[in-house]
């Protein structure tokens, strides 16, 4: 678009013309230009705003720079919310790529009703999260959990899980449910990722006579990189913003085992309304984030470029 | 694709719209409403928007609708209620507050009243003008609407926790009535969790239930988080050692693992699961039971929470009635709470309830509902023990705070999972200065 303009700078009619037509086109965009401003600019930079000050619900508040990211620091509940937050995402991503590359080879493998099957394989992504994780919350009752039911009926264990109940359970059990509900993402992008690696690799790959890790190794990996990077800093994002599974699973506990940006943010600001400190808990990674972000766009306009 | 739109019409017929009376159909038709809606805004009945808790018992909603139809017809004044999800309530309270725009009347909980006190209305008037017509207000109500020297709310009632427990299991180790001190109950706790009738009180993040079962006993042990000042924080003292360690030994002793997971309504299904022998609850239980376990309404009783050697305590869900300084309906929001409350309308919802609440106007102390049932007299007694998060401090900001981070719970959660006494309560100690010393 934008180097169509500057290609034809000498024709005079052709620059009237598309001085119009730049007219137009910028005309055409700025309804979306207007609500990105509007729906996203405006809300961050006011969050941001927020977070400088000591606002509390109903009151202006007073500028107060960096102070509430401070007291943050200080802040033990916060500290175990941070740890807590790195647990949850490192943990997650690592076994969602792990997984995922697991499921997208043999998916990528030939056997009767494969596009059924992948179809089907979608569906934990297609599930509204809140009505998935309800259903888990169920799975996990300290009563009633059908997996504690079946464990206990196979012998595998002697005595219930507290699944939500114990620190180091409950972390587990909102880690296992945001694997299940991310992993068809993975699974899918790096699936196309396959799709798109020339058989003829492979081939030739035969035809030398490697073996097939080796194949892995050194084509399929390769490859796959690229999809690999996006993918991965896709998921650290929504991972670290995640707020329903822990919210509905344990709303950050036993003793805040749980608790994360997202949901500490919810509780300070909105339930005790304290909303200037909320905002600094839920952009105090902002800066981690968006250096995860432009590595995001990096990589893609490098794909782009080759 | 085709230029004009098709629309199913009869068989063999079918008829075209063009895209010219698609836009401008759609068009007058927005118009339309919008003027329509904008006539009846400015010309119509004055209305007054009510939003509150979706009440876990339906029919105290269903009798809130009914009234809200008679008080239009009887005053002209259209009233809507708008019933939403407890949890929801302070993302959308939150959200009118800032905006400036939303409902006429919130719910506010507990605290609330001092939470958003800049943002409410002065409805002395109206408390007042109850107060003086049914026999004043308890003590603990001007505590949570009385904010600085002028009422920010109009206490709607409290969810009245009490002991809920099974009178055969107890009678089966020698407890013909529920003990009236905490160490008796440890006692009997142990007893009844060896026979494979353990008690559970809520340990997780139960916000009701949970802060319900614990203020009450950290109280009784004579502990506090803060001085009367409200200030000062005052966690770390030998009353609150001996409260932890109470609450450890019952969890070991008596109590169900599971209770480090509980949410609010945990405890209810255990109950009715006869998997639980005692628990702290509304009267919900109860009347759970006429539909889902009519067999143990029999051998389901009530008691007061024990008492420990500060006496007894209880700390029961508090909901208020505000009215929001940008309502442009004031006058009739104000009136209209103020009718709700009179004795007609709020014997008809209380009564329905059967103990969910309990009016804090000492008029409804003698109402006709706790005659209904024997099981209830306890539920009638129970304002009169209420304090508040924060207590023996006023209710505040930061003692708000302090309960929605689970402060108190968590301090004997953590003792529950092995943290020694003096360590959890140092826990405790610096996340309350941390909120206090905000203040």
């Amino acid at each position: 678009m934008a180097t169509g303009l500057v290609a034809w700078p000498a024709a005079g009619r052709r620059r009237r013309r598309l001085t119009h037509e730049a007219l137009t086109g910028y005309g055409l965009v700025s309804p979306s230009l207007f609500l990105l401003l509007v729906l996203l600019a405006y809300p961050f930079a006011l969050a941001v705003w927020i977070s400088l000050t000591d606002r509390v619900l109903g009151e202006p508040g007073r500028f107060v720079g960096l102070g509430n990211f401070g007291k943050l620091v200080g802040d033990p509940l916060f500290r175990q919310t941070v740890w807590n937050s790195f647990v949850y995402t490192l943990s997650t991503v690592c076994l969602k790529l792990a997984l995922g590359l697991v499921l997208a080879l043999l998916l990528n493998q030939e056997f009767p009703f494969r596009n059924g099957v992948r179809a089907i394989l979608l569906l934990p992504w297609i599930v509204p999260t809140s009505l998935s994780v309800l259903t888990w919350l169920w799975m996990f009752d300290s009563l009633f959990s059908v997996i504690n039911w079946v464990l206990l009926g196979l012998g595998v264990i002697s005595r219930k899980i507290p699944w939500l109940g114990d620190p180091v359970w409950a972390m587990a059990s909102v880690c296992i449910v945001n694997v299940w509900r991310g992993l068809p993402f993975f699974a899918v992008s790096l699936l196309a990722g396959l799709m798109a690696i020339p058989r003829h690799l492979y081939e030739s790959a035969d035809v030398d006579g490697a073996p097939a890790l080796r194949q892995f190794w050194h084509i399929t990996l390769p490859l796959l990189q690229p999809v690999i990077a996006v993918v991965v800093l896709f998921s650290t994002i929504w991972t670290f913003a995640d707020f329903q599974i822990v919210y509905i699973l344990t709303h950050g506990g036993p003793v805040n085992a749980t608790q994360i940006f997202a949901t500490m943010a919810y509780d300070v600001a909105l339930v005790a309304g304290r909303i200037g400190e909320g905002s600094a808990i839920a952009l105090f990674l902002f800066p981690f984030l968006l250096i995860v972000i432009l590595l995001l766009l990096r990589r893609l306009r490098a794909e782009e470029g080759t | 694709m085709s230029k004009q739109t098709r629309v199913p019409g009869s068989a063999g017929s079918p008829r075209r719209l063009s895209r010219r009376t698609f836009l401008g159909v759609t068009a007058g038709t927005t118009v339309a409403l919008s003027l329509g809606t904008f006539i009846r805004s400015g010309l119509g009945a004055p209305r007054v928007n009510v939003l509150t808790w979706s009440n876990t018992l339906n029919v105290m909603d269903d009798v809130l609708r009914e009234q809200a139809r008679e008080y239009t017809k009887a005053k002209g004044v259209e009233v809507q209620f708008e019933f939403i999800n407890q949890t929801d309530l302070p993302a959308k309270t939150a959200a009118a507050v800032e905006s400036g725009a939303g409902p006429d009347v919130i719910t506010l909980w507990s605290d609330g009243p001092h939470l958003h006190a800049n943002a409410l209305a002065d409805i002395g008037d109206v408390a007042e003008r109850l107060g003086k017509e049914l026999k004043g207000w308890t003590n603990i109500a001007q505590d949570i609407a009385i904010v600085g020297k002028s009422w920010k709310a109009v206490p709607w009632g409290i969810i009245p926790i009490c002991i809920t427990y099974r009178s055969d299991w107890l009678k089966e180790v020698g407890y013909p009535r529920f003990p009236d001190t905490f160490d008796e109950m440890l006692v009997m706790a142990k007893k009844l969790k060896d026979k494979g009738h353990p008690v559970g009180f809520a340990l997780g993040r139960a916000i009701g239930d949970g802060n319900q079962s614990h203020y009450p006993m950290l109280w009784a042990f004579g502990g506090a988080e803060v001085r009367k000042d409200g200030k000062t924080v005052a966690i770390n003292s030998p009353e609150t050692a001996r409260a932890v360690d109470y609450r450890r030994k019952l969890y070991q002793d008596g109590e169900t693992a599971d209770v480090l997971s509980w949410d609010d309504s945990s405890n209810n299904r255990a109950f009715l699961a006869e998997a639980v022998s005692v628990t702290g609850n509304a009267a919900s239980i109860y009347w759970a039971e006429k539909k889902n376990a009519p067999q143990l309404r029999d051998v389901t009783e009530h008691a007061l929470w024990p008492t420990g050697p500060a006496g007894r305590f209880g700390y029961s869900t508090a909901i208020s009635l505000g009215v929001f300084k940008f309502s442009k309906v004031q006058k009739e929001a104000k009136e209209f709470i103020g009718w709700l409350l009179q004795p007609k309308q709020y014997s008809a919802w209380m009564g329905i309830g059967e103990g969910m609440m309990a009016g804090l106007l000492n008029f409804y102390e003698d109402d006709p509902v706790w005659k209904k049932d024997p099981k209830l007299e306890v539920v009638r007694q129970i304002p009169k023990y209420v304090r508040m998060p924060g207590y023996p401090g006023p209710p505040s900001r930061p003692a708000a705070e302090a309960m929605v981070k689970y402060v108190v719970v968590n301090l004997f959660a953590r003792a529950c999972t092995g943290t020694a006494t003096a360590e959890a309560i140092r826990v405790a100690e610096n996340e309350l200065k941390e909120i206090y010393g905000k203040a």
